[in-house]
């Protein structure tokens, strides 16, 4: 039969059937071995919703993007992730294509272009415009499409990632799987919105709504908006139409549909209908139908059969794949060496902690190509609120150095996506107190893709963050030291310089790192701390802590803008006879614990301070591994002091009291002397 | 080759199932896709299909609730 009755090529269409069928098997076989007890995961169906998948497969290849969730097996089916890897990642197994560390709702197979699969619902989209950003820039015609349900259209995520996009023009497509269901809740009950592809327009660029269950239209609709994507006129939010036959997790029937609105949808259901257009059109023979049921049938036992064999991923694998190199993960009792910077040679300058870290960015901005900048006002002339950016987007242009929206979310997923694409991205978050709204970027994501995926994909960027506190007038929400909140989330390093030469020589080496890393810059630093900086490129490995003072009588581990309150105190704790040693660890993970045990085995005393809170903080992990490690050494236990269980108060009385300063150190180490 | 049965997961909040009833009784045959038993968990019924063709082996009683993973039966 001609295209002209059917709408679409008969080969394309058979085509479509082939994977259709390949997805269906794939559900009907983990359904089945959910069901005897062959097998346990938690399994989110997406039986109806196969012609999606099954028809973009004909449009792209493995060298497009693509960013789906913890629904989407038939997107990686379709996308032609191997199926004995799929099952064996299902299962846990070593075989699986993420070694079994991420399971089914985390797959990603750069060799499919099957990238990052999120259980977050909506997070998917802001890394997926950094995907798209990685091809823009690089001048390459790959589009990156990102499934999320209609469910995901209520979460700021989706919004945040979808305004950027159209700011940009990025090569992407929001695909928003419409199946009726935000998980248990239909749409009616969740947004008032009559369409989702219209926020799309709202935002300024083209939104379109397909008959996701109809392949010749979906096929025809999706050829124009990948067409139009691939020639640079910007996104296209998709809203395809369909329908979840299954309940959000678990197998059979969407118990909470109406049972007739499920049989109407049954009606509808694409691959029934496919088939018997084929047969009816003369396309294919019922035999030859037959055949592609069992060629899919035989595919997806086979590779059941050998994931099943494939052995579970061993206790011992606990470790590997958190970074890139496992010393630097933290672990009792291995407490490595690492060689120092050692002394600069070379010419140096007197530089601000501003000047060192554009410094720092300018060289490595020219030495390569692909490092770029993002965040909040970060363009000329301010270059950032704070001035560390300054004449970057003027020598660089506006595509190096980003200037975003108000939109942290955007911002850390920009730089996931693209740093996941092989990029060195720099994203700028104003204040720390902003990790609050885009926390789950920062450690679900940028932290956790590197072990999610078994080492298959890794995000090698870098967050800037500026701290407050310490200095008066910013309040509650500009002035915390949220540093443990990061060290918590395991897979991501944290630095928090104090000098500007160290700042020039930690950003470089989180700028060249494998892993992500966050440095912060504290206000209380960034101008007033001057001092000479190596000229040209200059790094300093992370991990090693520096001795400020030394000392033989007490061993102070401090870091950030607090180095200076702890040296002061020990120039007073001098006159009394106290000899204190001041170590600024400069690198919070992966941390020296072993200069700093060195240190307090010969002190015998330790006490550490931060401006974070004091309780559950970074100090109570350090004085906890001194004391296990060294209590026989110990003249006294080691001890912690940090700012009071309180938010910083406005009130420069309070706030000058709440965090540690030179005197209620003193107070502190006096405690330590006594003990 | 047989196939083992147990009681499933079928919800990311199940531990444990009843057995309502079997549907085909123990040494008959059965055809992959036909239902076997009926399932009770968290107050809803789920008809199982079996996984397999051959001959059914009851290896618990109808009524009996049991922890998912727990052998139940078997197609020879």
């Amino acid at each position: 039969m001609a295209q002209g009755n059917l709408g679409i090529e008969p080969n394309v269409l058979k085509a479509i059937y082939v994977q259709m069928s390949r997805i269906r098997a794939v559900d009907k076989a983990i359904q089945a071995g959910l069901s005897a007890g062959k097998f346990m995961f938690t399994y989110w169906p997406m039986t109806g919703q196969e012609c999606i998948p099954a028809t973009i497969a004909q449009l792209t290849t493995e060298r497009d993007y693509m960013v789906t969730t913890y629904r989407g097996i038939h997107d990686q089916v379709a996308k032609g992730v191997d199926l004995f890897g799929m099952f064996a990642e299902a299962l846990g197994r070593q075989d699986g294509v993420n070694k079994g560390k991420g399971g089914s709702p985390h797959i990603s197979d750069p060799s499919s272009g099957s990238m990052v699969t999120t259980a977050i619902v909506g997070a998917g989209a802001p890394i997926a415009n950094g995907l798209a950003i990685s091809a823009k820039e690089r001048g390459e015609d790959r589009v990156t499409i990102v499934n999320f349900g209609d469910g995901a259209t209520s979460i700021g995520a989706v919004h945040e990632a979808m305004n950027l996009a159209g700011a940009w023009k990025l090569p992407v497509i929001f695909l928003c799987q419409n199946n009726q269901w935000g998980e248990y809740t239909p749409i009616p009950d969740y947004t008032a919105g009559p369409n989702f592809f219209g926020r799309a327009e709202a935002l300024g660029f083209r939104g379109v709504q397909l008959d996701g269950n109809d392949p010749a239209a979906f096929y025809a609709g999706m050829q124009d908006v990948i067409d139009h994507v691939r020639a640079g006129k910007g996104p296209v939010f998709v809203e395809a139409l369909t329908y979840r036959m299954g309940p959000h997790a678990g197998v059979g029937d969407n118990y909470n549909a109406d049972k007739d609105v499920l049989a109407a949808a049954k009606e509808r259901a694409p691959l029934e209908k496919t088939r018997a257009l084929l047969a009816e059109a003369g396309i294919c023979s019922e035999e030859e139908l037959e055949g592609i049921d069992a060629a899919a049938k035989t595919e997806v036992e086979d590779a059941i059969a050998r994931a099943m064999a494939s052995p579970v991923t061993p206790a011992e694998e606990t470790l590997t794949d958190v970074f890139a190199d496992v010393t630097c993960v933290p672990q009792r009792g291995q407490y490595p060496e690492r060689a120092d910077e050692g002394e600069p040679t070379g010419e140096a300058k007197t530089m601000s902690m501003v000047e060192s870290i554009r410094d720092a960015q300018q060289i490595a901005m020219s030495k390569n190509g692909e490092v770029f900048i993002l965040g909040e006002d970060v363009g000329d002339p301010h270059g950032g609120v704070f001035g560390t950016n300054k004449g970057l987007q003027t020598e660089f242009g506006k595509n190096r150095v980003r200037p975003t929206p108000i939109a942290e979310q955007a911002i850390i997923g920009a730089a996931i996506g693209s740093s996941i694409a092989g990029m060195s991205p720099i994203a700028e978050i104003m204040f720390t107190d902003f990790f609050g709204v885009c926390m789950d970027q920062v450690f679900n994501h940028a932290a956790k893709q590197r072990y999610m995926s078994g080492s298959a994909t890794h995000a090698p960027m870098t967050i800037r963050v500026q701290a407050g506190g310490g200095m008066g007038g910013f309040g509650a929400q500009h002035s915390q030291s949220m540093e443990s909140w990061l060290l918590h989330s395991p897979g991501i390093k944290v630095v928090y310089p104090s000098t500007p030469a160290d700042a020039k020589g930690l950003l470089t080496s989180c700028i060249n790192d494998p892993d992500p890393c966050v440095m912060f810059e504290s206000m209380m630093l960034l101008f007033t701390q001057k001092g000479e900086v190596p000229l040209g490129e200059y790094a300093i490995p992370l991990g090693v802590a520096k001795v400020r003072r030394e000392g033989t009588d007490i061993t102070i581990v401090t870091y950030g803008w607090q180095v200076y309150q702890c040296l002061a105190a020990a120039e007073e704790l001098a006159k009394e006879g106290i000899s204190a040693e001041v170590i600024d660890l400069r690198s919070l993970v992966p941390i020296d614990y072993h200069r700093v045990l060195t240190s307090v085995r010969k002190t015998g005393r330790a006490l550490v301070v931060h401006a974070a809170v004091e309780f559950c903080g970074f100090g109570a992990e350090i004085a906890s591994t001194i004391n296990e490690e060294l209590w026989r050494d110990l003249k006294a236990p080691a001890m912690r002091f940090g700012a009071a269980y309180a938010p910083i108060a406005y009130s420069n009385a309070i706030e000058m009291s709440q965090v540690p300063n030179s005197g209620s150190i003193i107070a502190r180490i006096h405690e330590a002397m006594k003990a | 080759m047989s196939t083992i049965l147990t009681v499933p997961k079928l919800a990311m909040s199940m531990s444990e199932g009843t057995i309502a009833e079997w549907v085909v009784a123990d040494g008959a045959d059965v055809t992959e896709g036909q239902i076997i038993y009926l399932l009770e968990s968290d107050k809803s019924t789920t008809e199982i299909e079996a996984p397999a063709s051959g001959k059914l082996i009851h290896k618990a009683e109808a009524g009996s609730t049991l922890d998912c993973g727990t052998e139940i039966g078997e197609i020879i």
